[in-house]
């Protein structure tokens, strides 16, 4: 069974993560086409090379990214999300004010 | 039959059937199995011990380290690493930002409850349920990692696990925390499940010991 | 009873002469040594033939001794298909032979040889293939004729199981190269894990001769033992079958009843050769067997081989075969060299000086067989005059003993399915291993290398390499082994015209056979495998995959690296269900209350890995309980365990913020002490989960998800903020607390009793509020709910308190008649209110609009996960929308998947499905809830289900709820 090092835990059977598919940019959901927005949601690149993926330690749910090549399957790099995601993220703001208080 | 028994309380540990033959005692509004038929000697060789109900407490957050620190609690550097205060509580760090603190069989957890009573910090500090959410079992004795190699697939011989060691991996495919500490220089290696599952763990932890004459043990055959 | 009679000491390694064993072999009984194989107590009898060959019912006997061919296959009481040369003998072992009809000896079936030319090479295949139908008229006849062995179908399941093993470096095999790498490896300080298939360490040092004194083997063996096994640093496991390379060095190992799994940072594979066989006419005649068969059956068990023998060798181990025969006594006719010259001519001189005929550039041409195939009675010897031919000129020589050498040929299954590369090297007729994965590496004879002192240089020389990975190298440099030894003949195939010439002894193939299969236009050696077998049998090619290659370039006309051999995949050697199969874990998850259940009478049933009660009865009363508990909490007072239900803790500054992210609902102005429905879309906009949201503060929020959805909820969250990086925290509290929906017009009577600390006026806790206090001391969580449809409490505890509860709401309920109710219960009440239930009325594909959920959906928000996919699909025609149904009560009942058609015509479409549906006390009728096509949702309307049997009735289309449609119970 292939190792896959974890950031947080150290080398473990991969059995032990579950796989989170590759990162990817979201396109602004509100001024995206739909086309976009569609491809975004279901089309993947399945390049031969190296990719860039979500990884989570379920025992410590931990995720984590990790750099595999897909046609030698190795792993180059595992590092925690915040390498990548360094700041609040926001949503462009439409009016909330007639929202429901029920 | 002692008096005590684990249904004359409202909190019971979450495997308190499998301990129909233990004299309990009470420890924090609980019963806490105290004596079975093997001693000492048991622990030594290969024992498997409930502590579900003894004090445990757990903080989550940016402040969480603080928070330990200013309960005097002794915080490990890293993560996946446990330390072990003066008075035999278990300062586990699970994350950057993750504590749990164990408490100690000798005192029945009252440090625990000490800690508990400190306010939290205005923010970013998070108590956490590990006392409802896990069970805590402890496996005792000289098999240590040939038992748990027999369920879990973490290299847990002593040069790679050393006392002080924490792993959380799944064990018998349930998620476990597993910590190699001592008391009274027994060697222990305790595990926190998810509660729902504790029985289940239980049965499977007994199964992997047979072939080390593995037996339940009470919190007495500690000291 | 035959008895042995054995060559004397230090012949027989393995046995202990103190301890006779009986057993029985086809009915006879037969004597051995503890310590025996049953092959070799019957050998050391004088029985040779132990099977009939798979195809042709020709006799067998011992070819390798070392449990690598099928010849051996017997059967035991329990066990078919047990390898005779591996098994060991036990007083009163009851073993009988395989695939015969009639007895072993008089094996009616053998008659099945002489129509071997009616049954070709893919004679199954072609003759049966077509016409349509033909294989269902014949396949009884064939299974019957082809099935190996018998199985015990009273088998009682013993206990197998497994268990990891870690080492710095594991060494498989523990041939002198196997030896000396885990000595060096020991000696600079890792933990060495030693693997053995043999029951004792040495591998060929336990057999083989490597001088003409015949000295230097058990010598070397003494010291290297000496050191391994007082050794701290390693562990030795013998008898154990290294059965596999996976990704990163994990190796199963199989070793009695248990599989370890190990996992070692480095791997040094030491598993030696094959020796091979020459394909000559009757190759296969017990008698004839491997010059290694011969050593191992004299040094490992002291059983004379034969009386009088002749060595057929292509290399110059069989001449010390010859040599290790003389000095116990056997009579050599002839040593037959396939070459034109030993390579050494001491060790040929020292042949000869024993007075032993040595004829160069011969064969053995053709064994001559004693009545019936039985044994081999002499062989005929000829000149080789070219490439697998022979002149007409025969010597004939008288002999009870073959032994056959035509080389080796590595040991490479373990390291091809690591991904190795093998390549022929057509000087030395020899096929070596490249493009080995990092952290694997050979040693020994798997290496090329044979010379015995390079082999001890070759294993240490990969100890060192495998040191410097592991740091523990000291500076030593690994020096790479030059070996000049030429162990393989280049052709040693000698096709006759009478054929039997076995290049596959398992599945009978003859070398006709194989170059037929390449002219039949099969000329990649997969497809030659597929189309002959060839390889297919126990020995899974071991010895048939050399001579293949060759024969398959020869007939190709490519090289033989070109053809290669077939991939080799795990297990190494046949492994039992058992080993994989045994202990497996398989967890569960009980509430706190599971006991109390049982104690009750639950029918007990799985929701994931938690055990739910379904309803409390006898399973045979399904439906009479589950009206019974339904009609109870509409009438009286009911309580239920849900504490499986899942449950989030959000706190912090952005709690409500993220909830307002991850949820469809509006929940930033959620007020505090509400709860609010919450519907989870993912981003392809189907709903995959809801719950309910209470808010215990402005900066906390308690979210329940679904039994089996929670664990996916709480990743998905987990995985968003490490995006978002909000401030907030997330904890999956579901094993935290215990809770019961306590349900029914009594409910708020029973929980007066016990929550002194709660105001449970229906004003000051209204439905859909949410508060905190103390249910007979123990603090709780209240919801006010409506899930059944009656006025209820959910009361969520710590669950260490679970039991408790429960205990004080049976005893509170008491004077109320209070009565628990299951699952199945659960869902029929629920179904009278039109409540769905994610993942049952959901699938893959549902988005908002189909549930009619758009209410709970927020428009004003700028975004939540699913928001865009939902807008595009709710933009667009809807296709189906899930609707409520009756039918009459007596009709046929649908079940959950039964189709919905467009009409009632044989060609209709189907339109969408049926998920859920119940009897209903409560209304009278048959209730569910189905997709149905956009043009069948009118209230009123009628449509058709199919169902069991193909019968179709005709459902009418309601509104939603069945039940109480004004709501009024709930919010009492």
């Amino acid at each position: 069974m292939k190792i896959m090092p974890c950031p947080l835990n150290g080398p473990r059977n991969i059995s032990e993560f579950v796989h989170g598919g590759e990162v990817r940019d979201m396109p602004n959901p509100t001024t995206c086409s739909d086309k976009e927005w569609a491809e975004y949601v279901f089309y993947s690149d399945n390049q031969a090379g190296v990719v860039t993926e979500w990884w989570l330690h379920a025992a410590s749910g931990y995720w984590f990214i990790a750099e595999r090549h897909t046609v030698t399957d190795e792993i180059i790099r595992t590092y925690d999300p915040s390498e990548i995601f360094k700041a609040r993220v926001e949503f462009s703001a439409e009016s909330t004010a007639q929202e429901v208080s029920a | 039959m002692s008096a005590i028994t684990p249904e004359s309380f409202s909190k019971r540990s979450f495997v308190y059937r499998q301990l129909s033959d233990a004299e309990f005692s009470e420890v924090a509004g609980a019963a806490q199995a105290a004596d079975m038929k093997n001693g000492h000697s048991q622990a030594l060789k290969a024992g498997i011990l409930d502590l579900s109900v003894l004090p445990r407490t757990g903080f989550r957050g940016l402040n969480a380290a603080s928070h330990l620190q200013a309960a005097d609690l002794p915080v490990p550097a890293k993560p996946n690493q446990a330390s072990v205060t003066d008075n035999g509580e278990l300062v586990l760090r699970l994350s950057q930002k993750e504590f749990w603190v164990l408490g100690a069989v000798a005192d029945l957890g009252a440090g625990v409850d000490a800690v508990n009573q400190r306010g939290l910090p205005e923010k970013d500090c998070y108590a956490l349920y590990n006392q409802d959410s896990h069970a805590w079992l402890t496996l005792t004795g000289a098999h240590l990692p040939a038992i748990m190699a027999k369920v879990c697939g973490v290299d847990l011989r002593a040069e790679a696990f050393p006392v002080g060691s924490i792993a959380q991996t799944p064990a018998a495919r349930i998620n476990v925390v597993v910590v190699h500490h001592q008391i009274n220089e027994i060697p222990c290696f305790s595990m926190l499940c998810d509660s729902a599952a504790a029985e289940y763990l239980w049965v499977s932890l007994l199964d992997a010991m047979a072939e080390f004459g593995g037996e339940v043990i009470g919190s007495n055959a500690l000291s | 009873m035959s008895h042995a009679t054995r060559l004397k000491a230090p012949m027989g390694l393995l046995i202990d002469r103190t301890k006779p064993v009986s057993f029985k072999f086809d009915g006879k009984s037969y004597q051995g040594f503890q310590g025996d194989s049953i092959a070799s107590a019957l050998a050391g009898c004088g029985r040779w033939l132990l099977s009939r060959s798979f195809k042709y019912h020709r006799p067998r006997g011992p070819l390798t001794m070392a449990g690598q061919d099928a010849n051996t296959l017997i059967q035991l009481n329990k066990e078919p298909n047990v390898l005779a040369d591996r098994e060991l003998v036990a007083n009163g072992l009851d073993v009988q032979g395989q695939n015969y009809n009639g007895s072993l000896d008089g094996d009616r079936d053998a008659i099945l040889g002489h129509f071997s030319r009616f049954m070709p090479v893919g004679f199954y295949y072609r003759s049966f293939f077509k016409p349509l139908g033909a294989w269902d008229k014949w396949e009884g006849f064939i299974r019957k004729k082809a099935g190996l062995g018998v199985l015990d179908l009273d088998f009682q399941p013993e206990y197998y199981d497994k268990a990891y093993l870690f080492h710095d470096v594991v060494v498989v095999g523990s041939g002198p190269a196997g030896l000396s790498a885990a000595l060096k490896a020991a000696n600079a300080g890792a933990s060495v894990l030693l693997v053995e298939e043999q029951p004792i360490l040495g591998g060929s040092l336990t057999y083989n001769r490597f001088d003409v004194e015949g000295e230097q083997a058990d010598q070397l063996r003494e010291d290297l033992l000496a050191s391994v096994e007082q050794h701290a640093n390693i562990e030795v496991l013998t008898s154990a079958a290294c059965n596999g390379w996976f990704a990163d060095n994990y190796l199963p190992v199989i070793q009695g009843k248990r599989m370890y799994k190990v996992r070692a940072k480095e791997c040094i594979v030491a598993s030696g050769s094959f020796e091979q066989h020459v394909v000559f006419r009757n190759n296969d005649l017990p008698g004839i067997m491997m010059s290694s068969a011969a050593t191992r059956l004299m040094k490992h068990y002291a059983v004379k081989p034969g009386n009088r023998a002749v060595v057929l060798t292509g290399n110059d181990d069989g001449y010390l075969t010859a040599l290790e025969l003389l000095d116990q006594g056997i009579e050599v006719a002839a040593v037959v060299d396939m070459r034109n010259a030993a390579e050494s001519d001491a060790i040929a001189s020292a042949v000869k000086a024993r007075g032993v005929e040595v004829l160069t550039g011969h064969t053995v041409y053709e064994a001559i067989p004693t009545r019936g195939n039985k044994h081999v009675r002499a062989v005929d010897v000829r000149r080789i005059t070219a490439k697998g031919e022979v002149a007409s000129q025969s010597q004939r020589f008288d002999c009870d003993l073959l032994c056959m050498s035509a080389g080796y040929m590595p040991v490479y299954q373990l390291l091809c399915q690591a991904g190795g590369q093998l390549k022929y090297d057509d000087t030395a007729a020899e096929f070596s291993l490249s493009k080995l994965p990092k952290n694997l590496r050979i040693a020994g004879s798997v290496n090329g290398v044979h010379g015995l002192s390079e082999v001890l240089h070759d294993g240490e020389r990969a100890a060192i390499e495998a040191l410097h990975t592991l740091g523990l190298a000291n500076g030593e440099v690994a020096v790479e082994v030059n070996c000049k030894r030429r162990v393989n003949f280049d052709w040693p195939i000698f096709s006759h015209p009478k054929g039997k010439d076995f290049v596959d002894y398992d599945e009978d193939l003859q070398a006709k056979d194989i170059v037929n299969a390449t002219r039949l236009g099969y000329r990649d050696v997969q497809l030659v495998k597929r189309f002959s077998t060839v390889g297919m049998g126990p020995s899974q090619g071991r010895h048939s995959a050399l001579p293949t290659a060759r024969l398959v370039a020869d007939a190709t006309d490519r090289t033989v690296t070109e053809t290669g051999v077939t991939t080799a995949r795990p297990p190494f050697s046949p492994e039992k269900l058992a080993h994989v199969a045994g202990r497996i874990f398989d967890p569960y998850r009980r509430t706190a209350m599971h006991h109390r259940h049982k104690e009750l009478g639950a029918k007990m049933m799985p929701a994931g890995n938690w055990q739910r009660p379904a309803f409390y009865g006898k399973p045979e009363e399904r439906d009479a309980c589950m009206h019974a508990e339904a009609e109870h909490v509409r009438n009286k007072v009911g309580v239920i365990d849900v504490s499986t239900l899942g449950g989030i803790e959000l706190r912090g500054p952005d709690a409500a913020e993220f909830m307002n992210r991850i949820y469809t609902f509006a929940f930033l102005k959620q007020p505090v002490g509400k709860t609010r429905y919450a519907v989870l879309t993912n981003e392809h906009g189907v709903v995959i989960d809801d719950g309910v949201s209470c808010r215990l503060a402005d900066e906390h929020f308690y979210v329940t998800a679904t039994t089996s959805g929670v664990e996916r909820v709480y990743r998905e969250m987990m995985k968003w903020n490490a995006q978002w990086r909000l401030d907030v925290d997330i904890t999956n509290v579901t094993s935290a607390f215990a809770a019961v929906n306590l349900a029914g017009p009594d409910s708020r009577k029973v929980l007066e009793k016990l929550a002194t600390d709660i105001d449970l006026s229906p004003e000051g806790f209204p439905y859909l509020a949410y508060r905190e206090g103390h249910v007979a001391g123990i603090p709780a969580r209240l919801l006010r709910v409506g899930f059944v449809g009656e006025l209820g409490y959910e009361i969520h505890v710590p669950s260490r308190f679970g039991e408790a509860l429960w205990d004080v709401l049976q005893e509170a309920g008491k004077e109320f008649d209070i009565r628990p109710f299951g699952v199945e219960t659960q869902r029929l009440l629920r179904l009278e209110k039109g409540h769905i239930i994610v993942s049952q009325d959901t699938d893959g594909m549902s988005h908002p609009g189909e549930l009619s959920l758009e209410w709970a959906i927020s428009r004003k928000k700028p975004f939540f996960v699913g928001r865009r996919s939902v807008d595009i699909v709710m933009a667009q025609p809807q296709t189906r929308k899930l609707v409520g149904f009756t039918l009459p009560k007596g009709t046929k009942k649908p079940e959950e998947g039964h189709l919905v058609l467009s009409s009632s015509d044989s060609s209709a479409d189907i339109t969408g499905n049926v998920t859920s549906c119940e009897y209903s006390p409560s209304v009278g009728s048959i209730i569910g809830l189905a997709y149905v096509g956009i043009k069948q949702i009118e209230v009123g309307s009628q449509f058709p289900i199919r169902v069991d049997g193909g019968d179709v009735v005709q459902a009418t289309v309601v509104d939603l709820p069945f039940f109480d449609p004004d709501n009024a119970r709930q919010a009492l």
